[in-house]
């Protein structure tokens, strides 16, 4: 008996490694300009990781909190690099706060934002306005807090507006950490693809948790 | 004359005019062209147009007519200082893009003290253009505010009062608001009005109270007729001197920065947008609004510097200045952030920067041609290859994806070295492991550095007893990692140390030195620490070296064509033909500045003239010194780098104890080299001298 959380969670990582993998090249120019033009290859590498990992694990018994652990591992080990302590991180507190929900309304969507949010902020020791991937993530899981509290009807749309609003305030940002961090000025104008790829991944979330 | 053009620099007169044969007959070196020679006697000779006329026995209508023909022909070419013209480049279109007064640009400089004076200067400037009799000036604080004020001294103006915009604060700090006031009006030989109130008081009721005040309402009375306002804009980026300044002592600016709050204008935040961001500070500011501020009729901000973009943004679309002082660097980053720029740039950056619809235009789609099967194999298929080239040497580690260790490791009773990053930088880093050097090695996908797991397994597989000692160069990816590994190998019971090299000075300035990244030097700093491992020192010993290497290690590289990927087979960026890239890392980044290409000695000399500036040498102190080939530039050109290297350094009667020239830490096929110069002691050279044998790096017994 499948959990049907567990199955949209493999139906969303299953779409964000598509995405990934279509938006490669796009992904990498956009590295290109500020970094070393490998964003998109990370992320296509890292994610096929983590689908092939869950092609492992027994669906039937699996609960949400194996499926962010699995993926966290597999994400790890093919990646390396800041990409992959970061998101491993933001799966690993997915899991443990995800751990024993069923169903995934938007509550827990709102929870498995927060998660990722906190947990690859942690990780990095960053914060917004940084030009990274938390100028997408920490406004989405803020937006997606209110959205649960005021206008749940709207949850999705309001959190994908913050996090492209995120993603495009990063254009006019100086970048600080990371590689990007060393082109320092140059870095302005340029949106940033780690910002970018994170948009992706919450408009894959949005698809899949969307009744 | 070549190139039928000649700058238009008119020079003193080197000639009269009688010098040149006889009126009317054209020199035989100008041709039969009477443009050429009117030109040459006008702009060379510096002969006025009735003396060209004379020469040439012509009418002075004619030469005229010639001079301006001159110019269309592009015989003539006036050229203004290309800084100079960047600046009033920018200035023009910072001015129309955000609809501002006027607008003016300073030529870009150093951060730092120097910036803000030209800034206050360019700042006086712009107070002697705007400011008449009877203008009541309101100031705010900061020290580019004082800087304007120093820099003012303007005579002749009457009824002139220069009113505080803000209440004040400790006086300990540079450029408070009474400090900015007070000298700004003796510059001006203006009237002061202060704000005799604290600028933040402990409540909304405090404040309330200290306005209904009699004096307090005249001041502000004073500070609503302003006509003029300056003001600095302060960034909210954790090196800016908003968190030094006094004024927000005890505010919590992270729930500003929560709201996305950018920068800060006469003390009230705003956000990219320029809108207001409200906190609870609104109601305890005892100052001018932003709302007044707007209703200023001229509002001149000065600010600069890269940290201020953002800021400066949400302060111009705000509207709260409609007048802006700021340098070049600053305000060709403003125009880039709007999405604006439309100046001519050295060589475009090659890649699609919008998020619909990638790799328009100029993004380089011939493939590099490489050996590849499929690509995705590419860091597999190498490390195979590698493993059976150097089995003499490595062998893999038990149970680890991509890590090797030395077929001597592990060895009881001393510390183990293991070294580790992304390929793409062979022979680095598994070139380098055998005896005397590193014990293991972990190796992460291209440019990336490896996941904790195999760095971890490397650790235990070569533990001896002594702990291990892990050196890798300053990246985001590999500090997370080999953190994790850290921890993980910690928690088995193993000390483990960890040295992270920064021996790229070009990455950011000396001060910074713990911010910069590791490269070539990398190599020099695990010979040290190899050497002391192989001695047996206790791995307190050996972190200690280590880190005295690499603090004595200063490398700097250039770039002249960009390194290809194996998986998109294209250049990550471009390089103008004409340009090289100075200061790139070993990741086939874009480096630090864009150049005109020089000569091979030009740019050795610039490259240790940085080193110079910051290893602080004797004579007769000995060095090491690595020429590293970035990955496609050959023996042939390095040879010709290090001929200039020696010389330099003998200049300065430094000897050379060792040297290596060849591909030590390259970037895939990235053309270009980078001079690493370590700067040895007694122990250094003892150590960089022990024997040791690895693939790629040999010292004899």
């Amino acid at each position: 008996m499948h959990d049907p959380a567990v199955r949209s969670l493999l139906d969303m990582f299953a779409r964000i490694a598509a995405t990934m993998e279509a938006e490669r090249d796009h992904l990498s120019d956009l590295d290109g300009a500020i970094g070393d033009a490998d964003h998109g290859m990370t992320m296509a590498l890292g994610f096929r990781a983590v689908v092939v990992a869950l092609g492992r694990l027994d669906a039937a018994s699996a609960k949400p909190a194996d499926v962010f652990r699995t993926a966290a591992g597999a994400f790890l080990d093919a990646v390396g690099a800041s990409t992959g302590p970061l998101y491993a991180n933001g799966f690993l507190r997915a899991a443990q706060r995800l751990d024993g929900c069923d169903g995934l309304d938007c509550a827990s969507a709102a929870t498995l934002l927060d998660a990722m949010a906190a947990g690859i902020a942690q990780r990095g020791k960053g914060s917004r306005g940084e030009k990274t991937m938390l100028d997408v993530w920490l406004p989405a899981a803020e937006a997606a807090q209110h959205a649960l509290a005021d206008r749940p009807d709207r949850f999705w749309t309001i959190v994908l507006d913050a996090a492209e609003r995120g993603a495009a305030a990063t254009r006019s940002m100086v970048a600080v950490r990371g590689r990007a961090a060393r082109v320092g000025e140059r870095s302005i104008g340029h949106i940033d693809p780690g910002a970018v790829s994170a948009l992706m991944i919450i408009r894959a979330m949005a698809e899949s948790f969307k009744p | 004359m070549t190139d039928g053009s000649i700058s238009a620099n008119r020079r003193r007169p080197l000639r009269t005019p009688a010098a040149e044969g006889g009126a009317g007959i054209i020199p035989l070196r100008f041709g039969d062209d009477p443009q050429v020679w009117a030109c040459w006697l006008y702009y060379e000779d510096r002969l006025t147009q009735g003396e060209v006329a004379d020469a040439m026995g012509i009418s002075r209508a004619t030469v005229n007519a010639y001079l301006a023909d001159a110019r269309e022909r592009g015989i003539v070419n006036i050229t203004l200082d290309p800084h100079r013209l960047a600046s009033l480049t920018i200035a023009q279109e910072l001015k129309r893009h955000f609809g501002l007064h006027d607008c003016l640009v300073v030529p870009s400089q150093e951060p730092g003290d120097s910036l803000i004076d030209s800034l206050g200067s360019a700042g006086s400037l712009v107070l002697r253009r705007l400011l008449r009799s009877g203008d009541t000036l309101a100031v705010t604080w900061g020290r580019t505010v004082l800087a304007v004020a120093s820099a003012t001294s303007i005579t002749g103006l009457q009824d002139v009062r220069v009113v505080q915009a803000t209440g004040g604060m400790t006086a300990s700090i540079v450029g408070s608001p009474e400090a900015c006031a007070a000298r700004l009006a003796a510059g001006l030989g203006a009237a002061c009005v202060p704000i005799t109130a604290p600028g933040i008081v402990s409540s909304a009721e405090m404040r309330d109270m200290l306005m209904a005040e009699p004096l307090l309402r005249s001041q502000f009375a004073a500070l609503g007729d302003a006509s003029r306002a300056l003001f600095g804009v302060a960034s909210l980026r954790p090196n800016s001197t908003i968190h030094s300044s006094g004024f927000f002592d005890a505010v919590p600016l992270q729930d500003y920065l929560a709201l996305n709050a950018v920068g800060v204008v006469a003390g009230r935040f705003i956000d990219v947008q320029g809108q207001p961001v409200r906190g609870p500070l609104d109601e305890r500011l005892v100052g001018l609004s932003l709302d007044s501020l707007r209703q200023i009729e001229r509002r001149i901000a000065v600010a600069g510097g890269i940290d201020k973009v953002p800021a400066i943004l949400g302060a111009l679309r705000g509207g709260y200045a409609d007048v802006l002082v700021t340098d070049a660097a600053t305000g060709k980053a403003l125009l880039d952030a709007d999405g604006a720029s439309a100046l001519p740039r050295p060589a475009p950056r090659s890649t699609a920067e919008s998020t619909e619809g990638a790799g328009q235009a100029e993004v380089q789609r011939r493939h590099v041609k490489k050996f590849l099967n499929d690509p995705d194999d590419i860091v597999d298929e190498m490390l195979d290859g590698a493993l059976r080239a150097h089995s003499d040497y490595l062998v893999p580690v038990q149970g680890a994806r991509r890590a090797f260790m030395a077929r001597t490791a592990p060895r009881p009773g001393r510390v183990g070295l293991v070294v580790g990053g992304g390929s793409g930088h062979e022979p680095c880093f598994l070139g380098y492991v055998g005896t005397g050097m590193a014990d293991a090695v972990a190796v992460g996908n291209i440019f990336s550095s490896p996941p904790p797991d195999p760095i971890a397994r490397a650790a235990r597989a070569v533990s001896g007893g002594q702990g291990v000692l892990f050196v890798y160069g300053n990246y985001a990816g590999d500090t997370m990692n080999f953190e994790m590994a850290s921890e993980l190998v910690q928690a088995d019971g193993i000390p483990v140390r960890s040295v992270v090299t920064t021996d790229d000075v070009a990455s950011s300035r000396a001060e910074d030195r713990d911010g910069r990244r590791g490269v070539a030097g990398n190599v020099l700093v695990f010979k040290v620490a190899g050497a002391a491992c192989d001695r047996g020192w206790p791995l307190d010993a050996c972190e200690r070296v280590a880190r005295r290497a690499n603090a004595r290690t200063f490398t700097m590289g250039v770039a002249l064509e960009p390194c290809s990927m194996p998986q998109t087979r294209r250049y990550s960026f471009s390089i103008g033909p004409g340009d090289m890239e100075v200061g790139v890392g070993i990741h086939g980044e874009p480096g630090v500045a864009r150049e005109p290409m020089q000569s091979a000695d030009a740019i050795v000399d610039m490259a240790m003239n940085r080193i110079f500036a910051e290893m602080q040498t004797a004579p007769g102190d000995r060095v090491a010194v690595l020429v590293n080939s970035f990955g496609s530039t050959p023996l042939m050109e390095l040879y010709v780098l290090y001929r200039r290297v020696e010389q330099r350094l003998r200049t300065k009667n430094l000897t050379i104890a060792a040297n290596w020239v060849g591909h030590y830490c390259t970037s895939l096929d990235m053309a270009g080299a980078s001079i690493t110069i370590m700067h040895l002691d007694d122990e250094l050279a003892d150590l960089l001298g022990h024997p040791c044998d690895t693939p790629f790096f040999k010292v004899g017994p």
